[in-house]
Formats: C-alpha cells, structure tokens, sequence
C-alpha cells in the first residue's frame, strides 16, 4: 500500500495545483512541493523493510492479460534516486516559487510539473517493465511543455530536438521490451531474468543492445547527445535542474536495471559479454572527455554545466561498465545520486545569477563573490563537487567507480587504461570548473548592482549545499542502503 | 436458443428508426426549431438506448453459451441445405466489433448533430443516411456467408458515399467520384473471386468455404480467386497501391463524416479484411499469403507517412494519418497470432476513435477558418481546450502513454515480432517515429509560434461542439491507463484464433 500510494500521490496534487494555482502565483509550487515531501517521508518508511529483507514489493491488478501486473518495489538503489528524486523536486519547486514569478500562464507550469513529478518517482519504483515504460515516456510531454513554453530562446526548437530524441531512444526501448514479452511471457524484471536464461542466445545480444541504445540516449551518452546542451540550457533553471538532476539519471538507472541487471546476465557467451562492456567503457571514457573539454571551450554559464552533464555520465557508464563489481556498480549509483545533487545545485545557482545579473555569458561577469556572497557560496560548494574535491559528494563515488576499475583491471587489462584516462579526465573536470569560478565571482566586477536572491531562492540552495557536503563526509548511511540492494 | 430475429435485431432497427428519423426531423425542424439540436440529440440517444438493449440481448445470449459453442451460426433456411441460406455468425470477435461501432457510432453521430445542426435544411438525411450506414455494418460484421458479406458491405459504401457527397462542394463531388469507381470495381474483384470460390467449394458459408478449402487438392484456381477477393477488399480498406481515393474523400468530405467514416467504416473494413484473411477464407496452412501482406503493410506505412510528411492541410494530413493507420493494422493480421488479433481488435477501437478526435479537433478548427499548418500558429493560446484536444490526438498516435494509442501499437509490433517478423517491427517502429516527428510540427506550430493576424478576432471556443470531442478524450485516457476494461472481452476472442489453427 506504501509504494502504491507513493506512486499516485503526485497525480493526487493535480487538482489542488489546478484550483490554487488559477488564483495564487506561489502556492501551488507549495503544493507540489509539500506532496513531495509527504511522498518522501512515506518511501523512506519501507527502508526497515528494505534493509532486513533486501527488496519491498507489492503487486496488483492491472493488465494480467499482457503479462502486465502494477508491480511496484523498492530496494537500496531505487530507494536512493527515489529519495533524491524527490529531494530536488522539493528544492527546485521553492525555488520555482519566486523565479519563475514573473512568466505567465503559471499554473500550466506547476500542472505539468506535478504531472512530470508521477513519471519521474513511478520510474524508479516499479518492477514491471510496462509500468516502467509508462513512467518512461510519461516524463516526455509534459518537459516538451515546460521547455517550450518557459524557456529562453528559441525553446520550442529544443524542445522539439529533445522529444524527438528522446522519443526515438524509447521506441527502440519498445521493440526491446517487446521481445522480452514474446521470449518470457512475462514483463516483470525480477521473473523475466530468470527465464531469459532459456531464451535464444542470438536474440539476448539484440535485446540488450537496443535497449541500451534506448537509455543511453536519454543518458547522453557522446555520440547520442546532440539534443541535452539545448534543452538543458534553454529550460527554466528548475527544470534544467529536474532534466540533468533526474531524467538523465533515469537513463543511468534503466541501464543498470533493465539492460544490464535483467537482460545481461542471461548471456552466456563470455566474449559478446566481454565486448559489450568495454563498449560501454569506451563510450564513457568518449562522453567524460568530451563533455569536459566542451564546457571547457563554452562561455554560456547554462551550457558548460550542461556540458558537465554529459561528461558526468560518460563517469556513470564507466562505472556501469564494471558490472558486476560491487565497488564499481555501487559508486556508478552513488554517483548518480551524488551528481543529481550537485548538479541540480549547480542549475538553480546559474539560475539565480542570470535572474539576479541577467547575464548568460560567463566573459561579462565577474566579480560577483562580493555582492553574492550566499550563491557563491552554494555554487562553491556544487561546483568543487563537480569537480571531484574531497570532502564533497562526488569524491567518494569517483574514487569508488577508479577503485572498481582498478580491480576489475586485473582480470581485463583494457580497464587499466580507461581508469586512467578517467582519473585524467577529473583534471578536465577540475579545469572548467576553475574556469567558471574565476570568471563569476573572482575576475574583477563588470557588473555594478547585484544582490543575492530572495529567500525563497536562497533556502533551496543552501538545503542542498548541506545536502552536498553530509554526502561527502558522511555517506556511510546511503552506502549501506545501496549495498543491501541485489545487483548480480 | 438463438435466432436470426436477434442477430438481425440491431441493424433492423437501425434500419427501421432511420426512415422515420427524416419526418421525425422534419417536424422538428418545422414546428420546434429553437430546441432542434438538443431535440435531435434526444432522438439519436433514444435511437441507441433501443440498438443497445437489443444488442445487450444478442451478447448475453452469445456470451452465456460461449463455452460449449464459441463460433456461433444462425441460418435462415435450416431445414434442407443450411449451407446454401443466408445465414448470421456470432463469435467473439464480432460481438465485440459491434460494441466499438455503437461506442463511437453514438459519440460521432453527437458530433455530427452539433456539428451540422439546423442551418442546412439536408440535415435530417444526413443523420438518417448515417443510421444506415451504421445499421449495414453491424450487418455485414454479424453476416456468416461471404455473399451477405458483400451485400451489406456494399450498402454501407454506398451510404458512404452519400456520406462523402453531402455538401455538394466540387471538391467532394469529385471525391466521391473516385470513391463510387474504385468501390465498384472493387466489387467486380470480389464478385469474380467468389464465383470461383463457390465453383471450388459449392458454398459461400463461411464455414463450409473453409472446410472445403483446406482439404482442396489443386491450389491453382484458389490462387486466383484469392488475388481476386483480397485486390477488391484491399481497395475497399486502401491499402496503399490502392490508397488514392481515401485522402481525397477524407478531405473533401465534412469533418463529422470524415469522423464518423474514419471511425466506423474503415474500422469495418479492416475488420472485413481480417476476417477474411484469418478467419474464414484462407489461413496460411492453406495459401501462405503473410510474407506477401507485409510487405504491403510496410509499403503502407510509410507511403502513408511521407506522405502526410509533405501534407500542409490539416485535415489532409491526417486523412494520410488513417492510410498509415491501415499499415499498422496490417502489421498485426500477417503474425495471425493470438497477440496480433488482440491488437488489431483493441487498434480497431482506438485508431477509430483517435482518427476521429482529429477530425472533430480540425473540424472545429476548419469552421474558425483554420485549415493550413500557417494557420494553426498560436492557436493554442487563443483556442486552448481545442488545441489540447487535437495534442492529446497527436500523442495518442505517436504512441506515447498513457494515451490508449500507446497500447495498441505495442501490442502490434509485439504481435510482429512474435510472428517471427522482426524487420516488420523495426519498420513499423521506424515510422511510427516519423510520424511522431510531424505530428509533433502541428504541436510546434500551435503553441512555438505567434498568432496570424487574420484570427485575432476569434474569441470563444465552441464549447458544446467539444462536448464530444472531450468524450473521445475521455476514452482514449481512460483506455490507455486502465486497458483491462477492453482486454477483458478481446482475451477471449484472440484466445479463440488456437481453435481455428491448428
């Protein structure tokens, strides 16, 4: 009953969002914001569950005809972006609540946020990979909507590029799941793992490479990212925080569970096994460089975090890559949540500078650290964790994902190099990092007036800088919930 | 014990209520014209409350016996040769094919009153010939002989025409041209396939048909007949070699007939064509025609789709939606698995019913002035229930849930898959991607772009002419989220397909 109330309670808010938000211009971004919480308070009530037992699940009548039951579950790791999931929401919609204050038409936004809200926690507590695409694609709409009708310039054309993308990653998804079905009878992740294992071996290579084609372009992964520096820059900054905080992690997380936890371990050939990993390596290895080298030689401030996205999750997929090792697979996830808050930190404080300035390009700022002491303070914070300092969140997830690689090096020496070209690519990190904190808050002024931004503004941001930094120094808990989860 | 009395009972009263809807009108339209939409509206609901309680009766009686007796038969000579009679066939499958015709008939024919209302004085025809129309294909779906089959087929293309022809524009009298010549040689086709056929069989039961068939031992003539009866029921669905007259007569038509054809009588004809294929003429253990109908139903697809790619008219475009449409349909008949018939069955519903959403959308949209893609720019502000309406069309085509069209196209290209057609999958995805994409252009115009000066006067939308179009809405959301309300009855009727292959 938990889950199953956790997963329709977002929908419950859509008519309270509709009532309030015809008359008030913050309150239903409240609303939005405490149905989040409550849905956390109630997901984090199945952890005692979760760590005695491993794994929380409830099922119910849906569509039985279609192998199709309303599977819901939780185990360490969707637990985990769960609750992050739903931490950001909370954040980004107080944010939302004075930022986007001066658009129009605000309770369409907050609308279609509270309806993005139901795909973005649906997809990672579900176990039945109908429902699981259900959530899917239910994220795609309602973002067209929001990056259309609140964006900056040209929106709807990123808009577009972005469903248009997204969309053709999800359809190869589709036939994947659609073979899973016609080979198991079944659609539920846990069953059809079992019997995937009879399945036709030449068959299970081709399921599991779309169904990685699929996520990986929701991931952003290099070859298939052309739509993500667009619409994550052209979004609102709450929304671009939810995009690179949550949608893109989904894609992570999908990987993890569907290709590479339901699919993979069926197939028996050792060296299509072999390839296909070092093929996700590889790619990871592309995505890291690129993106940090891209948002290296960008000067919009939403782009280069946008690139940083990308790099982030060329790391994620290397660290994917390491299936089955436990050190590798839990600092993938670890980073995923440790990257959702930094970076979703990291999208409202660009956020808040441009609405403060009103600048986008990073050459024509300067000097801000003075005047904005607060948001220099929280962008300090999201952007050396970005960059991989100790003591802040991402740290400890890198250094999990290159101690994986290192020990998965000694079996297949091919990840000694990429966990070297890795730990090389931090120092990319590191580069355009510096470079972005130099040229806002350090170089001498070219701005004269700035403030830092309302309360409404800076409480989100403060709320995950301390997010940012328990995470870094004190990620003990999250690992032990991540570890009491099945991965092989 | 069932007789033809209840298998006839619906369309004879279709038939009956709809000659005297004219004078029924017609004193309406005379005496009591202030109320004559909601009048009107009363007559139709009434009309359906009386199709329904008979229809009730002809399910329940079929459904009650289903387990001893699924393919159910009712001759209208039984005494000496029951083969050679008329004769009425009840399984699942056509139970089910008239609960969607009554759904949408009813939802259509609301549209249509709204729509057309009292200002042309034709009007009482229209809905008469409407009735009919409706009333021929419950027959034809419930007909047991390939030759009552073709009668009532033939009826409702004829209604259809009258349908087509009803503004009297040269547009639509042109399309409706086309239309007449390509259905009647379409019937020649088909005639000159079932005299073979009963020259093989000496039947045109479909049962007798099929027994006799599988046990034929010279293929040859059979060949023919076949290439003969499925050419003229491909033209009648618009298959794409024989695709031309259906954009032609979807655009020139008014938007409710469109609607109501779209969702009624193309549903029928797929259904005829399935039927045929699968059930009764010629399964593959007899003639191995799957290989062939993919290919066709690939061309389909995507000449449908590139070609509403290159559609500026909106109604246009969507005519070419329904073309594709049939590609998808097609997908699922070539796997003849229980999979695919499910998905057929459940497309039959909710194509029908998306075709018809746009239609109504872009009929409100026509009678604002609104009919190029130029057009549509910053309708969605101004115009935003309409406009929602005609997006929620258009995600329900794309197949993004949990819109009811999702549904269906997955179960399709599964089916396709099952079928041991993988390529035909990864087309039929390919193009539903392309489709997407220019669907997606309606939505971009409708809400990226500014308003064309030409419509800045218009203020109110029709409010009550979307009162149906909100109940379709209504459908496809409730569908998409909760399918089992439909799978329940198309379980049944897919699982039926094991008893016929063996």
């Amino acid at each position: 009953m938990i889950l199953l109330l956790a997963f329709l309670l977002p929908l419950l808010s859509i008519p309270l969002v509709y009532l309030v938000g015809r008359e008030s211009k913050r309150k239903p971004a409240g609303i939005i914001a405490i149905f989040s919480i409550i849905d956390l308070i109630l997901l984090l009530c199945t952890v005692p569950e979760v760590l005695s037992r491993g794994r929380y699940v409830e099922s119910y009548y849906w569509m039985p005809m279609l192998g199709a039951p309303l599977t819901l579950f939780a185990d360490g790791i969707s637990l985990s972006l769960a609750a992050i999931t739903l931490l950001l929401i909370f954040s980004s919609m107080i944010f939302a609540s004075d930022y986007m204050e001066d658009s129009g038409s605000l309770w369409q936004f907050y609308l279609l946020m509270a309806l993005l809200t139901v795909g973005l926690v649906g997809v990672f507590i579900t176990a039945n990979l109908m429902v699981f695409y259900f959530c899917w694609e239910f994220m795609l709409v309602p973002t067209y909507f929001i990056i259309g009708g609140w964006g900056y310039r040209e929106s709807y054309r990123a808009a577009f590029k972005f469903f248009i993308f997204t969309h053709a990653g999800a359809v190869a998804v589709l036939l994947g799941i659609g073979a899973i079905y016609m080979l198991t009878g079944t659609l539920d992740m846990f069953q059809a793992k079992e019997l995937l294992a009879a399945a036709p071996q030449e068959f299970l290579k081709w399921i599991f490479i779309a169904l990685t084609l699929g996520f990986a372009v929701k991931m952003a992964i290099v070859p298939l990212h052309m739509w993500l520096p667009d619409a994550h820059s052209e979004a609102p900054a709450p929304m671009s925080a939810l995009l690179s905080g949550v949608i893109i992690e989904a894609g992570a997380y999908a990987i993890l569970r569907v290709s590479l936890g339901t699919v993979f371990p069926s197939i028996s050939d050792v060296s299509v096994n072999v390839q296909m990993l070092h093929a996700l390596s590889i790619l990871g290895v592309i995505s890291a460089f690129y993106g940090a080298m891209t948002a290296l030689a960008e000067d919009d401030i939403k782009r280069i975090v946008a690139y940083s996205s990308i790099s982030h999750m060329g790391y994620v997929l290397f660290g994917l890559s390491l299936y089955p090792c436990v050190e590798g697979t839990i600092g993938a996830v670890l980073h995923l949540v440790n990257h959702a808050a930094s970076k979703g930190l990291l999208f409202l404080n660009a956020g808040a500078i441009m609405k403060q300035t009103g600048v986008r390009d990073i050459n024509r700022m300067g000097g801000l650290a003075s005047k904005m002491p607060l948001t220099a303070f929280s962008t300090a914070v999201s952007s050396f964790s970005i960059a991989g300092i100790p003591s802040l969140a991402c740290f400890i997830s890198e250094f999990f994902m290159f101690m994986g690689g290192f020990q998965v090096g000694g079996n297949n020496s091919l990840y000694y190099a990429t966990t070297t070209f890795m730990i090389i690519a931090t120092v990319f990190s590191l580069a355009y990092v510096l470079r972005f904190f130099w040229k806002i808050f350090l170089e001498s002024s070219k701005i004269q007036e700035a403030r830092d931004p309302s309360i409404l503004m800076s409480t989100p941001m403060i709320l995950l800088s301390i997010v940012v930094i328990l995470l870094g120094v004190w990620s003990g808990p999250i690992i032990h919930l991540m570890s009491s989860a099945e991965i092989s | 014990m069932m007789g033809i009395l209840d298998a006839l009972m619906p369309s004879a009263i279709l038939f009956i209520f709809a000659i005297f809807t004219v004078p029924v009108l017609r004193f309406i339209h005379q005496y009591k014209r202030m109320h004559y939409r909601s009048l009107c509206i009363l007559w139709i609901l009434t009309i359906f409350v009386i199709v329904t309680v008979a229809t009730v009766r002809v399910l329940t009686k079929y459904y009650i016996s289903m387990e001893e007796d699924p393919f159910k038969q009712i001759f209208l000579v039984s005494e000496s040769k029951p083969i050679l009679s008329t004769s009425f066939f009840i399984d699942s499958v056509s139970a089910y094919m008239v609960v969607v015709y009554l759904t949408t008939g009813l939802i259509s024919m609301i549209y249509s009153v709204l729509f057309v209302g009292e200002k042309n004085h034709l009007s009482e025809r229209y809905f008469a010939l409407m009735l009919m129309v409706l009333g021929s294909v419950i027959a034809a779906t419930f007909s047991g002989d390939l030759l009552t089959l073709f009668i009532f087929w033939e009826a409702s293309a004829a209604g259809s025409c009258l349908l087509i022809i009803y503004r009297k524009t040269p547009e639509s009298i042109d399309a409706c041209l086309k239309y007449l010549v390509m259905i009647i040689m379409a019937s020649g086709f088909i005639v000159y396939g079932l005299s073979i056929i009963y020259g093989l069989t000496g039947s045109l039961n479909f049962w007798a048909v099929r027994e006799a068939l599988i046990s034929l031992p010279d293929k040859s003539l059979l060949i023919i007949a076949f290439v003969f009866v499925a050419c003229g029921y491909a033209i009648e669905t618009a298959i794409v070699p024989f695709h031309m007259w259906l954009p032609d007569a979807y655009t020139a038509a008014t938007p409710s007939t469109s609607a109501f054809l779209s969702a009624i009588v193309d549903q029928a004809s797929y259904y005829v064509l399935m039927r045929v294929l699968i059930y009764i003429l010629t399964p593959p253990i007899i003639l191995n025609w799957p290989l062939a109908l993919a290919i066709f139903s690939a061309l389909t697809m995507t000449v449908g789709n590139l070609f509403a790619l290159a559609q500026t008219n909106v109604k246009r475009m969507i005519s070419y939606v329904c073309v594709a449409d049939i590609g998808y349909n097609l997908v699922a008949i070539t796997s003849v698995k229980p999979l695919g018939v499910m998905g057929n069955l459940f497309f039959f519903f909710v194509g029908g019913m998306t075709t018809a959403l746009a239609f109504m959308a872009v009929g409100i949209l026509n009678n604002l002035g609104i009919k190029h893609l130029d057009d549509l720019s910053g309708t969605g502000r101004r115009l935003p229930i309409t406009s929602l309406s005609l997006v929620i069309a258009v995600c329900s085509f794309s197949g993004i849930p949990p819109l009811a069209g999702f549904m269906s196209k997955y179960m399709v290209f599964t089916a396709a898959i099952e079928g041991g057609m993988v390529w035909l999958a990864v087309i039929g995805v390919l193009n539903s991607l392309l489709q997407t994409g220019y669907l997606l252009r309606l939505v971009h115009y409708m809400y990226a772009k500014p308003l064309k000066r030409r419509f800045c006067g218009i203020r109110e939308e029709p409010k009550v002419l979307l009162i149906p179009v909100y109940m379709l809405v209504a459908l496809i959301i409730l569908l998409g989220i909760y399918p089992s309300i439909i799978l329940l009855m198309i379980h049944p009727a897919a699982q039926q397909l094991n008893l016929l292959l063996p």
